[in-house]
């Protein structure tokens, strides 16, 4: 066996020796100084993709300087390459004694000091560097005889706009949510909140994707040590492409198997700013509109931006109401089955009447009768999104009749069923996190069984499961259920109810303990006529 | 291997559910009982809705309840022996009103009662009444107008006459037992009755009519001593023994005018208030009666203008309600000898060193206690009018 071992590595170190000698020049040194060998490496590094272009040209008085021109089409803004790059060196230098220009004769730095007439530009030895920079849209000028390059950021390509959010609409409120491009959505924050300690830190996580990822946060607000995690975990990952801010959720959320989301995610920059400015991090990807928030609160999925909006009774009344429309979401059909199936003498005898005479002839006991019914219910709302807008209509007419009609009509399903059913989905639409609602529709069967098996005795151990589990779950190390547990009186302003704009005076206690004084404390601070101003002055 | 056996045990709770796991469709929902003496057993009948003929779409026009009916040597096998018949097991948890009949009632309710109070289905809170002159299977076979299930159209008229007449007592099943146990205090339950037609009264037919055949009626009030029945009281005194224990709640009363005819006063408020006293080692009783009304109607000439004539019609009724009350008393210490109205308890509230004394032979004593009545009536207002326009007619 060790023979076998020894043999085997010396195979091995055969090929890697065959290797490195059969691929030259190495393109993990820096560039070479013939222009040839340098787009040669390039030809053998890219393969033959036909969206990379390189264009070798001659400039200088008399066309003496061979140069290449290499960008990747579709990435680059290519009426300013005509404009600011090839005229500028095909047509506008070539009288200029460039030699001349320059004590130290380095093309290079005249080119980049004195010729091009464009914006972003800088040298680059690295072969890596030019490599990554090409590939991101920039365009890349090499000379013949110099191992440097000239890296010119013109980056361009298709995009879309600023559209309003479609994930979390507000009737009052901004209608602007961020888009596929890192730069447009810090812009969007930076236009919110134009503060100096407002700071984006970047960087670049996936060995093949390199996608740009911008960690913002207020500096002197946001706690320096969840910052210092977040970057801890971000710095973690190795991982060779991030699509979507989820991957990065799924690489460093605390716990991956609860249902409870511990990390908010966003497409508006108005909650963002809300949540920079209460001490949260946000970590935006490159390619994609959905800005994850950390640390994300149990809480914070009940809240809609729209309750700071909208007059303050209204809000506390909308909060309320979604806190009802989560207890039935969660509740309604497991309720439904433990007091038909074993608490009956808890209904008024007419009502209990009245649902005997509907269950009469349905063939299956109220869980599965329950549980039949929201499986169609979950098969109908995935259909509707995943398939073409276009077939919507037909789709919503065939589950209305599915459901509402046609099963009831039959005698398959009771009336009563279809109303709890009805009710529990409506309410589950009432959230306005997508992620608590997911939560909700997963724990709703969970507490489907528990009733059908052992009535309210079963949803009873459920719920303190679930607490004991929301409890126990921390979102970087901030408890999940705080201001809730552990209890704190001063954040109740915002938690169940929200109080007016002038009582809000300190920001949340556990997310910042620096910087805790949102506006100063004052009398004024509440809105009131100016003759009583007046009243309590003299008296 | 730990995360196994956890899924495991999960799902092990879902493979046997809950022993008292049932649909409602196999139910049989009860909502009047019936118990009933025959030959030496007893005889239990269950009026048991039909769920889908009360409700609106699957109704067929047949009957909306159904009786089962058994026999056993005990209540509790007579009521399992049911299931011989019924599709279904009986679900006794809404049960609203519970028949006695009358010859069980003579003999001794105590045995019958014990299962219904005992069972953790049952709830104590439905009404007991005992059927005068007829049979519990009689009552519970009549179909009903308005109310269409027959123990709905029971339990709410019964409700319905004590509220606003006064001329009925309805009694819950833990307050009978209460009655029944206690020394000194017996028990009471409302009669009911049968009027027309059973055999017409028991078909689909008698709700068909405008006035059916056959119409189940509260009326009288049984006197119990111990668990045995030993009489009935007429309405009046019905409706005198509820102002006496303090349970009318409105009721109506007709008084004579001061010169002659007929006015009506509506009772709006009444409070009653018993109070035991043992004077020279006998046991004296005063019973005060607080009643607040307003004249209901006028059927006779008087002025109404005048604060006198208030006064006057007061006067009239205090006495003439005395005087029922006074009568009532005196039918039950002379005729019936137990004390309903519950005097001792009132002695033993007062003076428990000498109720001790007396509580063993108190059925004696009960016949020789003093009862001061005093009622006090205070007319509130005389409606919308003051004067009758009776007044204004010429003769």
């Amino acid at each position: 066996m060790r023979f076998l071992k020894k043999k085997n590595r010396k195979v091995l170190n055969l090929h890697t020796s065959l290797r490195s000698q059969s691929i030259e020049p190495n393109p993990e040194d820096g560039l070479n100084k013939s222009l040839q060998q340098n787009i040669q490496t390039l030809k053998d590094t890219l393969g033959k993709s036909s969206d990379i272009i390189i264009r070798e040209i001659r400039f200088g008085k008399e066309g003496t300087i061979k140069a290449g021109v290499i960008y990747t089409d579709g990435l680059t803004d290519t009426p300013s390459l005509q404009n600011f790059i090839l005229e500028t060196l095909m047509l506008d230098i070539k009288e200029i004694d460039l030699h001349k220009k320059s004590p130290e004769k380095n093309l290079i730095s005249v080119l980049k000091d004195v010729a091009l007439t464009v914006g972003e530009i800088k040298e680059e030895t690295s072969f890596d560097a030019i490599l990554t920079s090409l590939l991101s849209g920039d365009t890349i000028i090499l000379l013949d005889g110099y191992a440097e390059g000239l890296i010119i950021s013109n980056r361009q390509w298709a995009e879309r706009g600023v559209t309003e959010p479609t994930a979390q609409t507000v009737v009052r409120g901004p209608r602007e949510g961020f888009t596929e491009n890192l730069r447009i959505n810090t812009a969007l924050i930076r236009r919110k909140i134009k503060d100096p300690k407002l700071w984006m830190e970047t960087k670049t996580i996936g060995t093949r994707t390199k996608t740009d990822i911008a960690i913002v946060y207020i500096h002197d607000i946001a706690d320096d040590k969840i910052v210092k995690e977040v970057n801890l975990r971000l710095d973690q990952i190795n991982i060779d492409g991030i699509l979507e801010s989820g991957n990065i959720e799924g690489l460093i959320q605390d716990s991956t198997y609860s249902p409870f989301s511990t990390i908010y995610n966003t497409e508006r920059p108005d909650v963002v700013a809300a949540a920079l400015l209460e001490g949260r991090i946000a970590i935006l990807v490159d390619g994609t509109p959905f800005v994850l928030l950390v640390p994300a609160l149990f809480i914070q999925f009940f809240q809609s931006p729209e309750d700071y909006y909208e007059r303050t009774v209204f809000g506390s009344l909308i909060r309320i109401l979604r806190f009802i429309a989560f207890i039935i979401s969660l509740l309604a059909p497991a309720l439904f089955i433990a007091v038909t199936t074993f608490h009956q003498s808890m209904l008024p005898p007419a009502l209990l009447i009245s649902l005997a005479a509907q269950r009469e002839g349905v063939p299956f006991p109220a869980f599965v009768e329950a549980l039949i019914m929201e499986v169609t219910f979950e098969i109908l709302r995935e259909a509707g999104i995943r398939m073409p807008r276009s077939i919507g209509t037909a789709m919503s007419i065939v589950g209305a009749f599915v459901i509402g009609t046609a099963a009831v009509e039959a005698g398959l399903i009771s009336a009563m069923m279809v109303i709890v059913v009805s009710i529990t989905a409506i309410s589950n639409f009432v959230s306005p996190s997508y992620e608590m609602a997911i939560a909700v529709r997963i724990l709703r069967f969970v507490f489907m069984a528990l009733a059908a098996s052992f009535g309210f005795f079963g949803i009873m151990v459920g719920l303190i499961a679930l607490i004991l589990h929301l409890c126990s779950l921390r979102s970087f190390g901030i408890p999940y259920m705080s201001p809730i547990a552990p209890f704190n009186i001063s954040d109740q302003k915002d938690t169940f109810i929200v109080l007016p704009i002038w009582k809000m005076i300190n920001r949340p206690h556990l997310m910042n303990q620096k910087n805790r004084i949102r506006q100063q404390h004052s009398a004024a601070a509440k809105p009131a006529p100016p003759e009583n101003k007046k009243d309590e002055g003299s008296s | 291997m730990n995360k196994c056996l956890f899924a495991i045990l999960i799902l092990s709770l879902f493979l046997t559910g809950c022993w008292d796991r049932r649909e409602l469709n196999e139910l049989a929902i009860m909502l009047a009982m019936g118990v009933e003496k025959v030959e030496e057993e007893y005889q239990v009948f269950a009026q048991v809705v039909v769920p889908s003929e009360v409700s609106m779409k699957g109704s067929t026009g047949s009957t909306k309840v159904t009786l089962y009916s058994a026999k056993g040597e005990t209540v509790y096998e007579a009521f399992r022996k049911m299931t011989k018949d019924s599709p279904r097991k009986i679900y006794p948890g809404h049960l609203k009103i519970l028949v006695m009949g009358e010859e069980l009632a003579k003999e001794g309710i105590g045995e019958s009662l014990d299962l219904l109070s005992r069972d953790w289905e049952i709830r104590p809170d439905f009404y007991v009444v005992v059927t005068k002159d007829t049979s519990p299977s009689e009552i519970l076979n009549t179909t009903t107008n308005l109310e269409s299930i027959p123990a709905n159209k029971m339990f709410n008229s019964l409700q319905m006459s004590e509220k606003a007449w006064s001329g009925t007592k309805s009694i819950t099943l833990d307050e009978l037992i209460a009655d029944l146990i206690s020394d000194g205090k017996q028990a009471v339950i409302t009669g009911v009755q049968l009027i027309g037609n059973s055999k017409i009264g028991s078909s689909k037919k008698n709700v068909e009519m405008v006035s059916p055949a056959a119409s189940i009626q509260y009326d009288h009030l049984s006197v119990f001593k111990g668990d045995k029945l030993v009489g009935w009281l007429t309405e009046e005194e019905t409706i005198a023994y509820s102002y006496v224990t303090d349970s009318v709640k409105t009721s109506v009363r007709r008084i004579s005018c001061p010169e002659g005819g007929d006015a009506t006063i509506a009772i709006e408020k009444s409070h009653s208030d018993v109070k035991g006293y043992i004077r020279k080692g006998n046991p004296e009783v005063d019973i005060t009666i607080k009643v607040e009304g307003n004249i209901g109607s006028v059927e006779c000439k008087m002025d109404l203008n005048d604060l006198g004539t208030i006064a006057e019609l007061e006067k009239i009724y205090e006495k003439e309600k005395i005087a029922i009350i006074n009568k009532t008393i005196d039918t039950l210490q002379k005729k019936y000898k137990t004390d309903i109205f519950g005097f001792g308890e009132a002695i033993h509230r007062a003076n428990p060193k000498e109720w001790n004394k007396i509580k063993d032979h108190w059925e004696e004593e009960f016949s020789n206690v003093t009862v001061n009545v005093n009622v006090d009536l205070k007319i509130l207002s005389t409606g919308t009018v003051n004067n009758s326009f009776l007044e204004e007619i010429k003769d």
